[in-house]
């Protein structure tokens, strides 16, 4: 394998005789070392939860912000390089306010994945600068795979996207470090007439499993779309509390 | 195909002739009207210049999809390129969306396309009607410069100041020595009205005239365009 | 030339030299060198467009033998009025568009509703770069057993209808197009018709003469006929003495 891999993984615009695009398949790999997210869609809403990794009790826990929203209705989880997803969600957030200015209302959560996932295409690509030189504009892929939740016109949606770009609607996906223990929990556990609430359990208990550290209502992140309300809402550290001692009891009892 | 030879369009150092008048107008009534469930949306087909009339039968509405219909008076030229650019739009959008584009982001695309020239504006009068999602119809009137108001009942055009009064009077029940006026319209009362003030305008106004394209929107039947004719003199 | 001198300095009755501005002289920014009408009738079996063959300059009849009708494809011709540099610059772009359909050799030619969408399109972008392209434009065109008869002016405006005229010819001309239409009429009769239409004009606008084109195109093609004079009766009461008692016309 190491020896097709030779000189075809250098430019991010060279296929290697295989058909593959190492730099792109590297980038996913660079999301294999991220921190867990998990994202459930239910008929009631979307619940994203994150693992936040606190190498340091110096470590200012607030600072460490992997869920953000997009659009009112519309929020994202992020794994692998968080800047990257800076760059992506700040092009989300452009396209999702342009719509909204546009049309007058809000941008179909697909359409914004769509939009987000044009910007991840764009590696390798040339711009012209103003004295019409190609400029490279991007030097590699994204290394970042975002979980993006919303509700809109047609109901609660929850998306992956990948370095490739390509992006993929699920019902349940765990991305990160620990996705592969995190995804087959998902699996086991998952049943489409969960509620809201047994789905922020799921997660939680999804992310306790594969955490190397205890899970606190500091190192973990949960957030959701409910359908009702289209709104996205960051949960407070003692809303996250409460979540977690559901959890405790459930597994108690 | 283009041919930028002779005509470069991204030169903006050639020639201006500094004395041209670039708008011209061509003339036109429209009148769009909501109802429960209906929505009329009806522009005039005559293509006036000063006093001559260079033809009767142009087309001054774009129908955007089933569910919305815009209408356009005031220099045709402009019209036509207006009505290019907004179908265009709502091609792309419902592409890329993969719905149908809604009357209230038609309104809010429309006012966006007009303001972008707000300093070598359309020379263009809109009305623009159609259904909600619920089947229910509502119109828009918006000047030339994009702003807009959502309403009952509106006429822009030639024929404005001769037909907007007689739709507030009756519509909106403005002015009434004595309230006996219908209280919901239904689609014909609605019809024989606009078709009304257009024959009654069409006496007055020289640029309102030969006939007026009539547009029902209805959930059931989508867009159905009637021809009625006016008076020619 | 302009002199646009600031109205502080006139108060102060002193000319600052280098406060005056000097508009550049202006030769040819409004038509010089003008087509006349342009007249046209949709017709069962083709269309006919016509034409008279004087370029004026002013108020002088320039050039009396001026071809002001063109061949655009086999089945669609054009004719222009208004400023004849600016109609042969259209020509040409007509001919690099017709040349390149050639050159791909794909049997596809512009129908005469796209040639016609097409200049209403360069004439409307002429005219928001507010550098006009001073024409009023006939384009008529017979494919697939269907006539077509369409309008464009200076300012991009574009219309089809049955019969079309411009410049004066839409004052004196149309009322009697619209008079003479019939679905069924021929072309043969059209020919009629647009020599009435050119006597009437002729009679009436002082930047016309009798010498006239007339273009059809039918199922066999387009064909554009030499230059012909009119015959004309100037003996009419009203013309040999307008001021007599019998004389009924207003003007």
């Amino acid at each position: 394998m190491f020896l097709t891999r030779s000189e075809y993984d250098r430019g991010v615009n060279t296929f290697s005789p295989e058909g593959r695009l190492f730099q792109v398949e590297y980038a996913m790999e660079a999301i294999k070392l991220g921190s867990t997210a998990v994202g459930i869609q239910t008929a009631e809403g979307v619940v994203l939860a994150v693992e936040k990794r606190l190498s340091s009790t110096l470590l200012e826990p607030n600072s460490v912000e992997k869920l953000v929203e997009i659009d009112e209705h519309v929020g994202c989880a992020m794994s692998g390089l968080i800047a990257d997803a800076r760059t992506m969600i700040e092009h989300a957030r452009v396209e999702a306010q342009n719509h909204r200015f546009t049309f007058d209302e809000p941008m179909p959560v697909e359409s914004l994945t769509q939009a987000t996932c044009d910007l991840a295409l764009r590696f390798g690509e040339g711009v012209e600068d103003d004295d019409e030189r190609e400029e490279e504009m991007m030097s590699r892929p994204f290394g970042v795979s975002l979980l993006i939740a919303g509700v809109d016109e047609k109901g609660p949606a929850l998306f992956y996207t990948d370095p490739s770009g390509t992006y993929i609607r699920w019902l349940a996906k765990a991305i990160g470090a620990g996705s592969e223990a995190a995804q087959s929990a998902l699996q086991e556990a998952y049943y489409k007439s969960m509620t809201l609430s047994e789905a922020e359990t799921l997660a939680l208990r999804t992310l306790k499993e594969v955490m190397e550290e205890k899970v606190e209502s500091n190192n973990v992140e949960v957030a959701v779309v409910r359908t009702d309300t289209k709104k996205f809402v960051i949960y407070t550290e003692a809303q996250v509390k409460e979540c977690l001692s559901r959890l405790e009891n459930r597994e108690t009892h | 195909m283009y041919n930028k030879q002779h005509l470069d369009p991204h030169d903006d150092t050639s020639a201006q002739r500094p004395d041209f008048m670039p708008y011209q107008n061509n003339g036109g009534t429209v009148v769009a009207m909501g109802g429960e469930d209906y929505c009329i949306v009806a522009a005039t087909t005559r293509l006036g210049l000063g006093f001559a009339i260079p033809t009767r039968n142009v087309c001054r509405y774009a129908i955007l999809n089933d569910r919305v219909v815009l209408a356009t008076a005031g220099m045709y030229a402009d019209t036509v390129a207006l009505h290019k650019v907004v179908t265009a739009r709502v091609k792309v959008y419902q592409q890329q969306q993969e719905k149908p584009f809604g009357l209230f982001s038609a309104a809010q695309l429309l006012s966006n396309t007009l303001y972008y020239r707000r300093f070598f504006p359309y020379y263009t009068f809109n009305v623009l009607g159609g259904l909600d999602q619920d089947g229910q119809g509502f119109v828009y009137g918006f000047d030339a410069i994009g702003s807009g108001e959502k309403v009952k009942v509106v006429c822009n055009g030639t024929a404005q100041a001769l037909i907007q009064p007689i739709l507030d009077n009756q519509v909106e029940k403005k002015q009434q020595y004595e309230n006996k006026q219908i209280e919901k319209w239904s689609l014909q009362e609605a019809l024989d009205l606009v078709k009304d003030v257009f024959t009654s305008a069409g006496e007055r106004d020289i640029y309102t005239g030969d006939a007026v394209d009539i547009c029902t929107v209805t959930k059931q039947r989508g867009v159905v365009v009637e021809t009625f004719p006016l008076k020619k003199d | 030339m302009q002199l646009r001198i600031p109205s502080a300095a006139v108060k102060a009755q002193y000319v600052d030299p280098t406060q005056v501005v000097v508009d550049p002289v202006r030769h040819t920014t409004s038509p010089l060198v003008t087509g006349g009408s342009v007249v046209g009738i949709r017709c069962c079996d083709g269309v006919v467009i016509a034409a008279d063959t004087l370029a004026s300059y002013g108020s002088m009849a320039r050039f009396q033998n001026l071809s002001r009708l063109v061949k655009v494809t086999d089945n669609c011709l054009l004719g222009g009025g208004g400023e004849i540099s600016d109609f042969q610059e259209i020509q040409r772009l007509l001919e690099n568009l017709i040349t390149k359909d050639f050159c791909f050799n794909d049997e596809h030619t512009q129908s005469p509703r796209s040639v016609h969408q097409y200049l209403g399109r360069v004439l409307y972008a002429q005219r928001s770069r507010l550098n006009p392209l001073w024409n009023s434009l006939l384009v008529g065109g017979y494919t697939a057993g269907q006539s077509f008869l369409g309008m464009v002016d200076l300012y991009g405006t574009t219309f089809e209808s049955e019969v079309l005229a411009t410049g004066f010819g839409v004052l004196l001309g149309l009322p009697l197009l619209r008079k003479a239409y019939r679905p069924d009429l021929t072309v043969q009769e059209g020919i009629k018709v647009v020599e009435d239409v050119y006597r009437v004009l002729f009679y009436r606008d002082a930047r016309s003469i009798n010498r006239i084109q007339v273009a059809t195109a039918t199922e066999a093609g387009v064909t554009i006929s030499e230059p012909y004079s009119l015959e004309t009766k100037w003996d009419f009461k009203g013309f040999v003495n307008p001021r007599s008692p019998y004389d009924e016309s207003t003007w």
